[in-house]
């Protein structure tokens, strides 16, 4: 196993993790972003920590996303009882968004060159969906951080 | 509702999906907490037994809830 491999496989447990803490279906790219965030002593984490965004802060901005999202259709997440009790040994499946992340980072590197920040680049290739729209709430410039990853590629 | 911006309207539909399953998962529990059945749960949710307790019976047997065959 390759050191990517290693850290590939590190960040999708710990994107499990986070996806079954969410009560979520699927495990899904901002599960993984969490999970990069959470990853110390990598060249990801300090990328992201230099903009200012641990672990916790993407949580707080993925939450707001959430509430925000909800409220351009009228519901208040406060107005419901969302506690339940996670499956502990559930496995989420791969989301849609994940995938996709995925199979850009692998489409557009041979897999000998990945290193952590290629998948953290990938995650921050999408336009549209939960974690852009998360980081442009949180006032991130997406791109900007995105042109950083690549610089230090 | 945000007519005038898809992405806002996109992102609402992706939102409420994601409540409805976190709302799902907490009523369920609460119900058989309180003693429903399985077949009760399915009828009020509208989807058939072996769904809801496909779903949810692991989850909730981990949680201790004691769980009711029958209506």
């Amino acid at each position: 196993m390759s050191a990517f491999d290693r850290y590939l496989h590190a960040v999708l447990l710990a994107a499990e993790a986070e996806a079954r803490e969410d009560g979520s279906a699927a495990m899904e790219a901002r599960h993984a972003l969490l999970a990069v965030a959470a990853q110390d002593g990598t060249e990801p984490q300090r990328v992201l920590a230099a903009a200012g965004l641990g672990r916790a802060e993407l949580k707080a901005a993925l939450d707001r996303e959430f509430a925000h999202s909800l409220g351009a259709a009228g519901v208040a997440p406060g107005a419901f009882d969302l506690r339940a009790t996670p499956d502990p040994g559930r496995r989420p499946p791969f989301g849609a968004s994940l995938r996709l992340a995925l199979d850009r980072m692998a489409g557009a590197h041979r897999k000998r060159d990945l290193t952590p920040l290629h998948l953290l680049d990938a995650l921050l290739q999408a336009e549209v969906g939960t974690v852009p729209r998360a980081l442009g709430l949180a006032g991130v410039d997406r791109a900007a951080l995105a042109a950083r990853v690549r610089e230090a590629l | 509702m945000a007519d005038d911006d898809p992405a806002d309207a996109l992102a609402a539909v992706a939102a409420l999906r994601r409540l409805a399953d976190r709302l799902e998962d907490s009523a369920v529990e609460q119900a058989m907490r309180t003693g429903w059945s399985w077949p009760q749960v399915a009828e009020a949710l509208g989807v058939t037994r072996q769904a809801v307790h496909k779903k949810h019976a692991k989850r909730l047997i981990a949680a201790g809830v004691t769980l009711r065959r029958r209506g």
